[in-house]
């Protein structure tokens, strides 16, 4: 029996009547009615004042909205700034909306890669509606290169506050870059670009079984199959407070997703020795000092509340003298408490190790991370709390040596 | 004057409609260019009657010819040194009569050019005009010691000029010129100027002419702190000349040239008391845009911004001319667009346009060009085309100015293409002859014998134009599919409707038209006359195939 399109037949009715276009622009969506407008009205000036003469979408994948984000972005349209703005497009610029599963992280990416192949995009880009500070010169910046330059990836690079983008810095950049030896800031974007052959490349090789995570397997997918990869500045980035529930999921769509690529990817990465730097347009990464409020007392807890409940979990996924060396610093006093970056590197390679072997539920094994994560993040928060952004930055370049340093580590693993 | 002696004498194949020109097919033709019929390398006038079965054939009804007056031919005769008599290269005043009958005798009106706004450096009246500070014509000209006043006025001729006055040595002052600087401009504001060129007119409607194209009407008058362009001083002239007119020779008609927006261009209908038709100049390069973008939106856009004209006013619509593809009324990012599209070589570029003709900005594409000319005889308006491009006719780009486009008409293979017996080297002009629209491969005779040839294709689609007064005189009624590379409208005039579907694209393409205001209709396609399933309440679907257009009647039966 043939497979049943993910495509409901308006959608397709809506490509049929676009027909084919040099840029996509892709926004996911979920009850983003305050700010979508502005957001769309930005992408638009962005394309027209970028990208005159060619032909573009915006293509809305709504993830079920009740406060009728989809009818607002494809109602606005470029002609009613005009006044204000002096924009003039030169052809018809639409904008065009589908619905996807109740997350936008699950089919969004894989309905935004499927329009472009029917559409034929050269160029597509996907655009976070949580970005309330997207400029238009973001869609030059982000685009551009694939389009005049012959790259195939663009992820973004910002100014972030120090202590913004935990995760990113105390796992994904330094885990990426020294298993796939790039150094890109950002493997895990929300902003990024791509040229309508690697789209179409990720697209047909790839099972959607679980949509979370396909933007990092793509990125990764990109590096492992030598994908022209450059990085573009877009300026600051805004910070998206969450709670601490939020952590697990954010887990499972990144470290998850890296973990289950390890095991493919194998041949790449452990061919691999050192990181090379990626070509960046703008900064390459800026770090600002303003305040931000974040309870370290908290996280501490929260580690060592882990460290002991989860035990036997533990006992299944680190090596004994790792969860020894966890369960000591769990008993530290606040003021001396430090998850040392080495002891931090080890705990993630065994944790990829542990995940590949299905030791336990995978899905238990990205659970159980988060208070380990949180210690580390603890620690971080600790040792940097004075320092100058220069500091910072040598401080997240120290963790990635030290991922590099004891890859090895992770190769032994993975072998035995 | 009496009326009775006014009249031409024979009108009898004419229609007596006073809106006869909403229902026109006009033909742009020079003289020079169209047929030599004493072998001296110039068409005349007697050539050009020679030919008016061929242009009756074609379905037209009406022709307008550029500039056959006295002239030192510096800028293709509008630099006229007389108003009242014919180049002798084209032949003699009695000549130019026999034409004006032989074309009425076969229902073919003749539209002449009124030069208005300017005079030829050489013509008797600047010359007296400049030969003292006290001659009783200094003052038929715009005249100032210093090159200071009306900063505010664009220079047009932007290539060869760089002020719009000029230093004359002989009165040792600086005269006004909008165009080039040896065609001074007549001072409007001095009523004996006005008088005279009423009296120019009325010496051509006497003789019979039907009407006049009124060249360059927006710079009649002058004006300190304006851009000296459209000003109501301006207007007064024109509904002056126009009174005269309609008082003495009803049923003849004024056309304006003036190359302006819609909304600037609305004043020159005033009350449906000024000009009968203008030029939609601003929708001309959007047609060639959307051609090329494969989208409505250029055209839609104009036509949207298009002001409603009284009744029995008229747009007078066209793809190509004698002049350059004007690129003055579009934006600077539409202009770039245009010039890197259609005219990639430098030489293709004149002033802010581009001096190519039909059939090479098309690339030769038979599919585009019938596409263009489809939306040319259905978009509201009168159409003209321009001689030549019925056949696709190529240009010459390494010929200076716009003589590119204005080489000599191709009638058949043979010597001189048929359009003279003199020696090659005496043609005012080289033929086209290069191998693709070269006169061996384009040529009148060829085509004629070829059923599916572009002019027997040209032949169908004005018969089939001329078929229902829905297309010169009904509303239309813009459709919007979805599918931007549709444009889809409907033409409608009391019971009639005619839908218009057009695919821009350079691929198949399929749309879905909103009918529901004419369910219940059968579709007839006009061309072929066959049925298309009834309108109902569904979304109408049609197939196009690359750059394919179609032409609806809409039947209640």
């Amino acid at each position: 029996m043939a497979e049943e399109s993910f495509l409901t037949d308006d959608f397709l009715r809506q490509l049929i009547n676009v027909g084919e276009v040099d840029i996509l622009v892709g926004l996911p969506t979920h009850n983003n009615a305050k700010t979508v407008g502005s957001i769309v009205q930005t992408i638009q000036s962005g394309l027209v004042g970028a990208f005159p003469r060619e032909r573009a979408v915006i293509l809305n994948v709504d993830a079920g909205s009740r406060d009728n984000t989809p009818e607002l972005v494809t109602s606005i349209s470029i002609d009613d700034m005009r006044p204000a703005s002096n924009l003039h497009a030169l052809r018809t610029l639409h904008s065009i909306s589908t619905q996807c599963e109740a997350s936008p992280a699950k089919g969004a990416f894989r309905t935004v890669l499927a329009a472009a192949e029917l559409l034929r995009a050269r160029a597509c880009v996907l655009l976070s509606p949580d970005s309330t500070n997207i400029q238009a010169e973001w869609i030059a910046t982000l685009l551009r290169p694939i389009y005049h330059d012959g790259i195939d990836l663009v992820t973004p690079t910002y100014c972030r506050h120090k202590f913004d983008g935990l995760l990113i810095t105390n796992l994904l950049y330094p885990m990426v870059r020294a298993l796939y030896g790039l150094k890109i800031r950002e493997a895990y974007a929300t902003e990024f670009s791509f040229s309508g052959r690697l789209g179409s490349q990720f697209l047909s090789q790839n099972s959607w079984d679980d949509g979370a995570g396909a933007e990092l397997r793509f990125i990764l997918a990109a590096i492992t199959a030598k994908f022209r990869i450059c990085q573009s500045y877009l300026g600051e980035k805004i910070h998206v407070e969450r709670r601490a529930s939020d952590l697990v999921p954010a887990l499972r769509e990144t470290v998850g997703s890296l973990f289950t690529a390890l095991d493919p990817d194998l041949p790449f990465w452990s061919a691999v020795t050192g990181s090379q730097p990626v070509t960046t347009i703008g900064s390459e990464h800026e770090v600002c000092l303003g305040p931000l409020r974040i309870n370290r007392k908290r996280l501490r807890e929260m580690f060592a509340t882990g460290v002991n409940e989860l035990e036997s979990v533990f006992e299944s996924i680190l090596s004994p003298a790792t969860l020894a060396e966890l369960q000591r610093i769990a008993g530290m006093e606040e003021e001396d408490f430090a998850y040392p970056a080495e002891l931090w590197v080890k705990t993630v390679y065994e944790f990829a190790a542990s995940y590949r072997k299905s030791v336990i539920n995978r899905d238990h094994i990205i659970q159980a991370m988060a208070p380990l994560f949180r210690g580390r993040a603890c620690t971080f928060l600790t040792e940097n709390r004075n320092s100058s952004a220069d500091e910072v930055e040598s401080n997240v370049e120290s963790l990635c040596v030290d991922f590099e340093r004891l890859k090895p580590y992770l190769q032994q693993l993975w072998n035995v | 004057m009496l009326r009775e002696t006014v009249l031409p004498l024979n009108v009898s194949s004419l229609n007596n409609d006073p809106l006869w020109y909403k229902d026109a097919v006009i033909y742009q033709v020079h003289v020079r260019t169209f047929q030599d019929s004493n072998g001296d390398g110039i068409g005349d006038f007697q050539g050009l009657e020679q030919k008016l079965d061929y242009i009756q054939e074609l379905g037209v009804n009406a022709i307008w010819l550029m500039p056959f007056f006295p002239s030192p031919l510096r800028d293709d005769g509008y630099d006229i040194s007389d108003y009242h008599s014919v180049h002798p290269s084209y032949g003699t005043l009695d000549d130019f009569r026999k034409l004006l009958s032989s074309a009425h005798d076969r229902g073919i009106r003749i539209i002449i050019e009124l030069v208005s706004n300017h005079t030829s450096d050489q013509h008797p009246w600047f010359q007296e005009s400049r030969s003292s500070r006290d001659n009783p014509r200094r003052n038929w000209y715009v005249w100032s010691d210093t090159d200071t006043p009306y900063k505010g006025a664009r220079i047009i001729f932007l290539d060869t000029e760089t002020s719009n006055w000029a230093w004359d040595p002989v009165s040792k002052a600086f005269y006004w010129h909008r165009f080039f600087s040896h065609q001074p401009d007549l001072n409007y504001d001095n009523p004996a100027v006005r008088e005279e060129m009423w009296n120019v007119m009325k010496f051509w409607l006497e003789m019979g002419v039907d009407a006049f194209r009124l060249d360059a009407i927006p710079y009649l008058v002058e004006r300190e702190g304006t851009n000296c362009e459209n000003l109501p001083e301006t207007h007064v002239v024109l509904k002056e000349l126009r009174r005269k007119m309609d008082e003495n020779f009803p049923g003849r008609m004024l056309l304006a040239e003036a190359n302006q927006w819609p909304a600037d261009l609305r004043p020159y209908f005033g009350d449906g008391d000024e000009f009968h038709m203008a030029f939609h100049f601003p929708l001309m390069p959007r047609m060639f845009m959307a051609l090329k973008l494969e989208d409505r939106k250029p055209i839609t856009e104009i036509l949207q911004q298009t002001p409603v004209i009284p009744p029995s006013c008229q747009w007078s619509l066209f793809l190509r001319n004698h002049d350059e593809l004007t690129l003055e009324m579009v934006t600077d990012l539409e202009r770039d667009y245009m010039y890197d599209t259609y005219a990639e070589s430098k030489m293709m570029r004149l002033n802010l346009g581009i001096r190519r003709r039909l059939a090479p900005l098309l690339a030769n594409d038979r599919r585009r060009i019938e596409l263009m000319n489809g939306m040319l005889m259905s978009l509201p308006g009168t159409p003209i085309i321009y001689y030549g491009d019925e056949i696709g006719m190529g240009d010459n780009i390494n010929l200076g100015d716009r003589n590119g486009v204005r080489t000599p008409m191709q009638w058949d293979g043979g010597a001189n293409a048929g359009f003279s017996t003199a020696p090659q080297e005496r043609l005012y002009a080289p033929l086209i002859q290069d191998p693709v629209y070269g006169y061996p491969a384009v040529n009148v005779l060829a085509q004629e014998a070829s059923e599916h040839s572009l002019l027997n294709w040209m032949k169908r689609i004005i018969a089939v134009r001329g078929s229902t007064a829905v297309f010169g005189r009904g509303s239309i009624e813009f459709l919007r599919p979805v599918n931007h590379r549709i444009l889809a409208y409907v033409r409608r005039l009391g019971n009639e409707a005619v839908l218009v579907v057009n695919n821009l694209s350079s691929s198949a393409q399929a749309v879905e038209l909103d009918l529901r205001a004419h369910k219940g209709t059968i579709p007839i396609e006009m061309f072929g006359k066959n049925m298309f399933p009834r309108v109902g309440d569904l979304p109408y679907l049609l197939t196009l195939g690359a750059y394919q257009f179609y032409w609806f009647r809409l039947r209640r039966i």
